[in-house]
């Protein structure tokens, strides 16, 4: 694919240096600065008012026998277990019937992109009051029906009621990558699949998936990106009366950590675990991708 | 070029000017009204002290801190800020509180007739790193008009918890008979041991934390009866207001006219004064053990890197002497630290409704609000297993064992 681009040459090279110095300087010192203290301060004890100690690996010991952490990353882990299955397969779902000849086919587009571009705490409040378990939408649906209020924010049901939000939110960027991918598909293929005789299913499962596999690799690593790093609507849906969480997250936990109890190093140390867990599942996806995507 | 010249001078005439008035910033957490006291309080010390002005700045209590974490970490910390005393020993620990025993023993007379109750939670090992400005004690409103409804005779001083609990559950009713609760017994929050759990825990004979602050007690003895209590209140009789009730009544279903009593501080009169039912203030109710409350003062400091710590002790020691004492009371929310002024009709007979002198007298059972360092995280691993309690998730007993295995980790005295 890269073959196919446009090379730059002689001063244009220089002209697209000096044009994206700013953002790149920006990238070193913002992301890549940061992910740098973040990674040093993990060696440390820090509360941000005295100054640094150095502890070594301590902070990494430590979360061995921490609960909270270990809570906040089975809590990470079953939410991503849910949420990237569920919003690749939504978002799927959603591009295909979008990428068809329907009626109001841009409203419908931009109704599914609409979550993605709202502010998640004021759609949070929305859906808090959804959630609600005295006064919220579902459970008068559920009491008009003669059943019992369900607590959907307590630590019960709460993971699934932020996965049913989170995904919401998420199946418009999907949409957008897959209708590209689909786009990109050329309609001889539908053709000639139909003078053989193939139905819109089997087209769908032996043209459309097989030449989308780039796009499903790409959003699957992207939203196993947003599933570990999910915060906004949990922090507004399931915040408690102390600064808890009915449901507390890898970065929930170490938002509390580090801005609650000052305890910056061990923050560190989790953002770090959580990071090469991104890692790992990303090096995973691109070796399985090279492997099946050919 | 005449305009020149009198801008000019116009200039050089106020540089002068704001040469000659030391400026000091004052940060605290309040309301609206607040404002308006701690405006008046500012401008008498300004007019007794020329050479100081003052600027207040004012925060909700959530932005308060993180406000002045930022600054304080940016090396920009006020000069003079208001205090909480259960966090004043982390804050201390961190180097971020100036020292003020040098001051206090050059005018020993400041602390002379400060009630020594809310002064003990800022007496460290090497003196005093801030003081307290006003103090709270928790009290029980009832709504008048819902217990004339029901036919209870009012809470007084003889009642005791048992009497809370039948009173509360029979002041819990569901008015229209449509299977949902419209009134509550009680509204209180059961997260911050304050107004609650913390009285209760002591007049059943149990004790929160132990004195050197590194053993958790509450999950232990005597204590144990109180929490059965308290479940019994919130999961058999439903008789105070859940977490997610209380967010739909404004977090206060007794000024919401939905719950029949609270337990509160003096800060709520102002508020409840407004209120269109009638309501009367009674002691805590007695345990089987004893009578009990908490004490809790919001204190004064001084920013340890100030680069006016005398201007700054000069306001701070105002506040606390009786002539600024007199006008923060006047404010009706806190209660003043000086004997003098809570004993005077200054205090006594301010304009609010309310049993003032109750506030005061319950100085002689309340226990000070543990101050500590960790306190926070503390809180919160005592505090998160019990709401899920509350919320009918977790059984006591897993609550307990949770906290158990879990608070004492977060003490690092």
């Amino acid at each position: 694919m890269s073959e196919a681009g446009i090379r730059a040459k002689g001063r244009e090279r220089i002209w697209i240096g000096i044009l994206l110095f700013p953002t790149l300087l920006g990238l070193a010192v913002g992301a890549l600065g940061s992910i740098a203290a973040t990674f040093g301060l993990s060696f440390f004890d820090w509360d941000m008012f005295t100054p640094p100690q150095l502890v070594g690996l301590q902070n990494y010991v430590d979360l061995l026998s921490d609960r909270k952490f270990k809570k906040a990353l089975f809590n990470s882990i079953a939410f991503s277990a849910m949420y990237v299955p569920a919003t690749v397969i939504l978002s799927l779902l959603v591009a295909v019937l979008l990428n068809r000849h329907v009626y109001g086919k841009s409203l419908f587009r931009l109704l599914f992109f609409l979550p993605v571009v709202t502010s998640p705490t004021a759609v949070g409040l929305v859906w808090s009051w959804i959630y609600s378990k005295d006064q919220g939408l579902l459970n008068s649906i559920l009491g008009a029906m003669g059943m019992d209020p369900v607590y959907w924010l307590g630590s019960k049901m709460a993971l699934y009621s932020v996965v049913v939000v989170n995904v919401w939110g998420a199946i418009g960027e999907g949409m957008i990558i897959f209708l590209a991918g689909l786009q990109a598909i050329p309609r001889d293929v539908y053709e000639a699949s139909m003078l053989d005789g193939a139905g819109p299913v089997k087209q769908f499962f032996y043209i459309t998936i097989p030449l989308l596999i780039p796009s499903i690799f790409f959003q699957t690593i992207l939203s196993t990106i947003n599933a570990f790093q999910a915060f906004d609507y949990i922090y507004i849906l399931t915040k408690t009366a102390g600064g808890g969480s009915t449901v507390p997250t890898l970065v929930f936990n170490l938002y509390r950590e580090g801005f609650n109890f000052f305890r910056m190093g061990n923050a560190s140390a989790q953002a770090v675990v959580l990071a090469a867990m991104i890692m790992v599942l990303t090096l995973i996806y691109s070796h399985l991708q090279k492997k099946w995507g050919q | 070029m005449k305009t020149l010249l009198t801008a000019v001078s116009a200039l050089a005439l106020s540089t002068s000017l704001a040469y000659s008035a030391t400026e000091i910033r004052y940060m605290m957490w309040g309301d609206p009204p607040e404002i308006a006291v701690w405006q008046q309080l500012v401008a008498d010390f300004e007019k007794a002290n020329p050479d100081i002005s003052v600027k207040v700045e004012v925060t909700d209590w959530d932005s308060y801190w993180e406000k002045l974490r930022v600054q304080t970490i940016g090396g920009d910390a006020p000069d003079v800020f208001a205090m909480d005393a259960p966090i004043y020993p982390d804050w201390q620990s961190r180097g971020t509180l100036l020292n003020l025993q040098p001051y206090l023993d050059a005018n020993p007379d400041t602390l002379k007739g400060v009630y020594e109750g809310p002064l003990k939670a800022y007496r460290l090992a090497d003196g005093f790193y801030g003081l307290p400005r006003d103090f709270q004690t928790i009290a029980m409103f009832y709504n008048k008009d819902m217990f004339d409804a029901a036919g209870l005779a009012y809470p007084d001083a003889s009642w005791t918890l048992d009497d809370l609990k039948s009173a509360a559950a029979k002041l819990t009713i569901d008015k229209d008979g449509d299977g949902t609760t419209d009134q509550w017994g009680i509204s209180t929050e059961v997260w911050d041991m304050e107004p609650f759990w913390g009285p209760v825990v002591t007049a059943f004979g149990g004790k929160i934390i132990s004195d050197d602050f590194k053993t958790t007690l509450m999950d232990k003895g005597k204590a144990l009866d109180a929490w059965n209590f308290i479940t019994g209140m919130v999961r058999d009789d439903h008789s105070i207001m859940s977490d997610e009730e209380l967010d739909s009544y404004g977090y206060d279903g007794f000024i919401a006219n939905v719950a029949a009593m609270t337990f509160s501080g003096h800060w709520v009169i102002p508020a409840y004064n407004e209120a269109t039912f009638n309501w009367g203030v009674a002691p805590f109710p007695k345990g089987p053990a004893r009578r009990a409350t908490l004490v809790n003062s919001a204190g004064i400091v001084i920013g340890a890197n100030t680069a006016h710590p005398d201007e700054a002790w000069k306001f701070v020691s105002y506040v606390l002497s009786e002539e600024g004492q007199s006008t923060l009371s006047a404010l009706g929310f806190a209660i003043p630290v000086r004997e003098s002024v809570a004993t005077s009709p200054v205090y006594l007979q301010q304009k609010s409704r309310g049993d003032h002198k109750l506030f005061v007298d319950a100085l002689d059972y309340a226990i000070p609000k543990p101050s500590f360092r960790g306190y926070e995280e503390w809180s919160a691993a005592v505090g998160d297993p019990l709401s899920l309690v509350w919320t009918g998730e977790m059984s006591l007993e897993e609550a307990l064992d949770e906290i158990a295995a879990t608070a004492d980790d977060t003490l690092p005295n």
